[in-house]
């Protein structure tokens, strides 16, 4: 393709259709929610808790930090199928995700050893702390600072939008540690601050869905001792910057509006309209060559590579994917529908917004695309 | 794609990029049909690829030909190479020993008589004029039936496409060979279909990887306001989305190259996909390069001419996306994610 971009095929072995039944089993055991595909719909620490008895926490992870040694594709399997039955994932997702991958690649040994099996256990939740009040997208703009102390740090300042920062334990926070400099980019560190910390306050901000799911979280001369600076301190960008592909990649980054397309689906079935037939192939058509895309950069991240502007392209084009199916669908759908059908719509309508400014905006994403192109 | 496929696309694109010019392309839809590149084709065994050696094909599998395929349609190449391969598919795949080339599959309003006689119309063949030898389907009783002719003897209405490829029509009034009547299947029939779509497909995201590079191209040259409209966010957000589009075709199109046997489904989600993606495309690709590609004389408009008329050829999206609709939603036993999964 150009420069840069591989989505060469690729395909989940064979083998790991046993690990689907194994999760498809568990979620049919366990079901007793309303499925929402959204990865941010739903949080239970008790269904966490059972998920990590079955080891699927962490389960990239070496044993010695609790995890099960699995394949990066493994891994895709369990978290697809998760999303796609619409189980409450809130709790583990981001720990699982990102930070314990992140306190993997930089975290010292006592971090691993501490953090890590708690994590891969359900007991710990985290939560990202990158956004602030005057921080977006220009996120070397952050304010949030600490100052040296002894045997520690001293955090001050204010995290924005930072989900279920009430039910989590632990934030993973990116925070000014130097003076903002000619260099942009220096001067940061990222901090494992404990929410329940003495100066922590945690107020909650109800979204237009009348959810109180994210959160402002304040910091007033929080200490963090020094063993909870992840990696080395003033290499924070950095660090945040190698977090985006298993951000950005993965399959909740189009499967957040599917639990409308099933409805949709079942409800046409016995009878479906030639326009709703073709709507219908042509959602489907959409999601199979995301889902292969998401593989093919799944298969590079278990070959150890770092294809951020791959995952920027498919978040892209996944968010916008799963905004444009609840519109589309709203138009054909059927003059009677269930009530499952018009829950999962009216949901999906109200947080559709959400899907192109979470984990990167549209035009963050197209600008890094557009790099990647060779145009800036 | 496997080391054999990145060597035959290498070579096919080492052979394009000498010698389909935009000069070529600007010449053969004037009419002048650029038979040394043909030869040329001819000579490196790519007309006759995935067709049965004992039965005078070049070898190799439909994986191959579609991975040859994607690099015609990166420099829109005007020669009946698809039309020719699909051909051989067919005929190799009927066990008929291959006529001579260019092969142009021929279907529309033809039927046999009782007295063998092959009588009809068929509209917009493509490459008609230009074949060698037309592969005619036609009506026999309640068969159907797939007759070689002999192209100079039948009556040829020149026409075109979008593109200003030949769209032909054919007029045949001839005695034919029971010897020359071959029985298509109903499956075999889906088979011509199903790999027609699947050519198209790839054509389609050839040209899309190209027209992509024209585009990104053009943005870094042309300056106005003092720098390059590259550097604007406003045509650096456009074009973030063309890349995306052409992604998603490459994606959707190599998945067809890697598989073997070709099914109807992977097919159907390329041709819709792709199609999809032609379209935005080549709207994007055209705002970028502002009035000089609406010029007859860019290079643009022979890859965007050729997505608009290969989008439509081999079934649209709607065609395709119905499909796809239809066989999932008949399936009520078992559940859409399952669908998805079990294709992989």
């Amino acid at each position: 393709m150009f420069q840069g971009m591989n989505f060469a095929p690729a395909q989940l072995p064979p083998e790991l259709a046993r690990v689907r039944e194994e999760v498809r089993d568990f979620l049919n055991q366990e079901k007793d929610w309303v499925p929402n595909s959204d990865f941010n719909a739903g949080a239970c620490p008790d269904f966490s808790k059972r998920f990590a008895a079955k080891g699927w926490i962490g389960m990239t992870w070496p044993k010695a930090y609790g995890g099960g040694e699995r394949s990066f594709l493994e891994r895709y399997v369990v978290t697809e199928e998760l999303l796609a039955a619409g189980a409450p994932v809130g709790c583990h997702w981001i720990a699982d995700r990102q930070s314990g991958p992140l306190l993997l690649r930089f975290g010292t040994e006592a971090q691993k050893a501490q953090f890590l099996p708690e994590i891969a256990a359900g007991n710990h939740f985290y939560s990202i702390g990158m956004s602030e009040p005057d921080t977006g997208s220009d996120l070397a703009s952050i304010r949030t600072s600490a100052v040296a102390v002894e045997g520690g740090w001293k955090l001050n300042g204010s995290k924005i939008w930072t989900s279920n920062a009430h039910l989590n334990h632990y934030l993973v926070a990116l925070v000014r540690t130097s003076p903002p400099s000619e260099q942009r980019h220096a001067g940061m560190s990222q901090f494992i601050v404990p929410l329940q910390a003495e100066g922590v306050t945690i107020r909650g901000i109800e979204n237009l869905a009348g959810e109180q799911d994210f959160n402002q979280i304040f910091f007033d001369d929080v200490f963090i001792p020094d063993d909870h600076v992840v990696g080395e301190p003033g290499n924070g960008w950095a660090q945040v910057m190698s977090e985006l592909a298993y951000e950005r990649s993965g399959p909740e980054r189009f499967l957040s509006a599917f639990r409308v397309l099933v409805e949709f689906g079942k409800s046409i079935a016995p009878n479906p309209t030639e326009a709703q037939t073709r709507l219908y192939g042509q959602m489907v058509a959409h999601l199979v060559v995301l889902r292969r895309m998401s593989i093919s950069i799944a298969s590079l991240l278990e070959a150890g590579e770092m294809p951020d502007n791959e995952a920027a392209l498919i978040k892209d084009l996944g968010n916008n994917y799963e905004r444009w199916v609840p519109e589309m669908i709203r138009l054909q759908q059927p003059d009677e529908v269930s009530e499952g059908f018009a829950q999962a719509l009216n949901d999906c309508v109200l947080h559709a917004p959400s899907f192109t400014l979470r984990g990167g905006t549209r035009e963050i994403l197209r600008g890094m695309i557009a790099r990647g192109l060779g145009l800036r | 794609m496997n080391e054999q496929q990145q060597l035959m696309a290498s070579v096919t694109r080492r052979i394009l990029s000498d010698h389909c010019s935009t000069e070529l392309l600007d010449q053969a839809e004037q009419g002048q049909y650029p038979e040394a590149l043909w030869t040329l084709l001819e000579e490196q065994g790519l007309t006759t690829l995935g067709g049965f050696e004992a039965l005078g094909g070049g070898g190799g599998d439909f994986c191959d030909v579609l991975v040859v395929l994607r690099e015609a349609g990166r420099y829109a190449l005007p020669l009946p190479l698809a039309e020719t391969l699909l051909g051989v598919s067919v005929l190799s795949a009927l066990g008929v020993a291959l006529s001579d080339g260019p092969l142009v599959m021929a279907s529309g309003q033809f039927s046999l008589d009782a007295d063998q006689r092959l009588v009809g119309r068929g509209a917009r063949i493509r490459f008609g004029r230009d074949a060698k030898t037309l592969l005619v389907v036609a009506e026999r009783d309640d068969q159907t039936v797939l007759c070689p002719v002999l192209a100079s003897q039948v009556e040829i209405e020149p026409g075109v496409n979008l593109a200003g490829e030949p769209s032909d029509a054919v007029v045949i009034d001839q005695k034919i060979e029971t010897s020359n009547q071959i029985v298509l299947s109903g499956e075999g029939l889906q088979a011509i279909e199903m790999r027609g779509a699947a050519m198209r497909s790839v054509m389609m995201a050839g040209a899309l990887e190209e027209a992509l590079s024209l585009t990104v191209g053009y943005a870094l040259e042309r300056s106005q306001f003092g720098k390059p409209i590259a550097k604007f966010q406003a045509v650096q957000q456009q074009l973030a989305v063309f890349a995306t589009q052409v992604a998603a075709s490459t994606r959707a199109a190599e998945t067809l190259m890697v598989t073997q046997p070709l099914n109807l489904m992977d097919v159907a989600i390329a041709k819709a996909r792709i199609g999809e993606a032609a379209g935005l495309s080549a709207e994007i690709a055209h705002q970028v390069h502002g009035a000089i590609g609406y010029t007859k004389d860019h290079r643009l408009n022979h890859l965007t001419r050729r997505l608009w008329s290969w989008r439509d050829e081999f079934g649209h999206e709607g065609y395709w996306q119905e499909h796809l609709g239809r066989e999932l939603l008949a399936d009520t036993k078992t559940e859409l994610w399952q669908q998805i999964t079990a294709m992989g």
